[in-house]
């Protein structure tokens, strides 16, 4: 009986290893694509080993297109961008989170409420008056206009995470700064914080990835090409190539992926972790 | 003491209300003015309206069918964006390999909507994409599955599964794990098998991490603009526009009537509100059994 369920346990983990690597396989094909020679994409059957190998089609998306906004400016702007959002969401919610936790103070549930409230708020129903606001601002096509917009819509999540954190803190080593004659300030920043690291990672994470895949609000925020992150970039990459030069839209596809699979690849556990807390907010 | 205290609680508060009322709470209202003014992109002077932008909506045969497209993408798409990753979670919760299995599915969840509906453009290029090369010979050879009108949603609804699975699937993996063990063991000492066992014990306990995936899911799926925006542009004809591109559209592409696009996203608003309450309505009276 025993040895049955092994063997059953054996072709189950056989037969999902398999279904991984099928799972898997558009991604390969985006990198196996973006490493071919133009004359060597197209041919028919497919050749899943890209050989001879060439760079070609991002040097081209990087330097010197001239057809459309370089990847290599959007990849800077998209770096901006996100970890000006991490800083903001973070610095912000963190801040907000601290009192929702540890002080009582009047009108703390309805603060709470209306925060926790606009999680149900969908994008899409601010997209129009939020563009008004930012263009009455002088904020299109800037920085300020991408990452202020985007840390706003995090904050709700990040305070919501940050607070159900800040309970599990045992009081005694914060009565022991104030006993101490520690001001909240301090007993915030000297004890709470170091000792969030890990969801202050987890949350720092969380926003980096919602604001570098972000798509709608930067497509109509930004009318500049040189201030183009790169889903906007991107996109616009399929109109600027015909369908048959696949091999730089998929380079540029490809150097997308590439900040989110090293710290994917970093802290794996840390990301699964984030997207499990914010699971937990229904 | 008290007013101090209360003092520090808001000087805490202060930078993230400030963001939070600005631009969250502040378009969210205004959005509403909008929707009963004649407002547009470039015109300054605005005149109230009343409910004519509303009114127009009953009118828009373009905004009826996005709003049919919608729903049928949400429809078609809560079944196996339910079913999917929670069969996956099960397989995967007591084998071997967890983390790294996990890691693979999650991968395409770190990626763009862009990145993905590039992705799969190439893949089903009807001429020179292996998925027609590799299947061409079960479907039918050189199909053009985005220019027809009769597959191009259920492309953007797989290509949406593939996207999204690893995600619920994490979330599946931390509800299994908080089920006790040894529910299963008696359960199998009275006999009880496999099937029977999720059936009567995983899916019972997992009501609340199912209603979660299921409103997510929800609000989610009657925002999609991305995967259409990349893959179909709404084509062919109007047989993928769904309400947030036809919104996109009117504000921002062809007529740049800020007034009554905001009168559809507050249409849009008020039907996910319904939904959602229903399904926390259906949903929670179970869950407190």
């Amino acid at each position: 009986m025993p040895r049955r369920r092994d063997a059953q346990g054996l072709l189950l983990a056989a037969a999902l290893g398999a279904l991984a690597v099928l799972w898997l396989l558009p991604v390969v094909w985006v990198v196996v694509t973006s490493l071919k020679p133009t004359a060597n994409i197209i041919r028919v059957p497919p050749e899943w080993v890209p050989w001879p190998a060439t760079l070609e089609h991002y040097v081209e998306v990087l330097f010197s297109s001239s057809r459309t906004a370089r990847i290599g400016r959007a990849f800077v702007n998209s770096l901006v961008v996100s970890l000006g959002t991490v800083i903001l969401v973070v610095g912000t919610s963190a801040l907000a989170a601290y009192p929702l936790a540890r002080m009582r103070f009047p009108g703390k549930t309805v603060v709470f409420s209306v925060i926790i409230g606009s999680l149900m708020i969908p994008n899409a129903v601010v997209l129009v008056p939020q563009y008004v606001l930012v263009q009455r601002l002088g904020w299109l096509s800037t920085y300020q206009g991408l990452i202020v917009p985007e840390a706003a819509v995090t904050f709700a999540f990040g305070v919501f995470l940050l607070r159900q954190f800040f309970l599990t803190i045992p009081h005694e080593l914060e009565d022991a700064a104030l006993i101490d004659g520690a001001n909240a300030w301090q007993v915030f920043s000297r004890i709470v914080v170091p000792l969030s690291q890990p969801v202050l990672a987890a949350l720092g994470i969380f926003a980096f990835r919602s604001a570098w895949n972000d798509f709608l609000w930067p497509l109509i925020a930004v009318n500049k090409a040189e201030m183009f992150p790169l889903p906007v970039a991107l996109a616009l990459l399929r109109g600027a190539y015909s369908s048959e030069s696949y091999g730089p839209i998929m380079a540029g596809a490809a150097l997308s992926a590439l900040p989110l699979l090293i710290v994917f690849l970093i802290a794996n556990r840390r990301i699964v972790e984030g997207v499990r807390l914010s699971g937990l907010k229904g | 003491m008290a007013r101090r205290r209360g003092l520090t609680a808001y000087a805490f508060l202060a930078p993230g209300l400030l963001l939070f009322a600005a631009f969250r709470v502040y378009p969210l209202l205004d959005g509403l003015r909008l929707s009963f003014t004649n407002a547009r992109l470039g015109r300054p002077a605005q005149a109230f309206v009343g409910l004519a932008n509303y009114e127009r909506l009953l009118e828009d045969t373009r905004f009826h069918t996005s709003l049919w497209n919608t729903l049928f993408y949400t429809v078609a798409s809560t079944l196996p964006i339910l079913a999917i990753p929670l069969l996956l979670a099960v397989a995967l919760n007591r084998g071997a390999m967890r983390t790294v299995l996990r890691g693979a599915f999650f991968f395409p969840f770190t990626l763009s909507v862009v990145t993905v509906g590039l992705t799969w453009l190439w893949l089903l290029d009807p001429v020179v994409g292996p998925f027609n090369y590799y299947l061409g010979g079960l479907v039918g050879r050189g199909r053009s599955w985005l220019s027809e009108p009769g597959t191009a949603m259920w492309v953007i609804i797989a290509t949406t599964v593939w996207w999204v699975t690893g995600y619920y699937l994490v979330i599946y993996l931390a509800g299994l794990q908080d089920i006790p063990r040894d529910l299963y063991e008696s359960a199998a000492l009275d006999g009880a098998g496999a099937i029977r066992s999720f059936w009567a014990i995983t899916l019972p306990l997992l009501r609340p991490v199912l209603l979660f995936v299921f409103v997510t899911h929800i609000i989610g799926s009657f925002q999609i603009f991305g995967q259409v925006f990349v893959l179909t542009q709404g084509g062919p004809g109007d047989s993928t526009r769904t309400v947030v591109q036809h919104l996109y559209e009117t504000a921002f592409q062809n007529f740049f009537a800020f007034g009554a696009a905001s009168a559809m996203a507050w249409v849009l608003f008020a039907i996910i509100l319904v939904f959602s309450l229903l399904q926390f309505r259906l949903l929670r009276g179970h869950t407190e059994l």
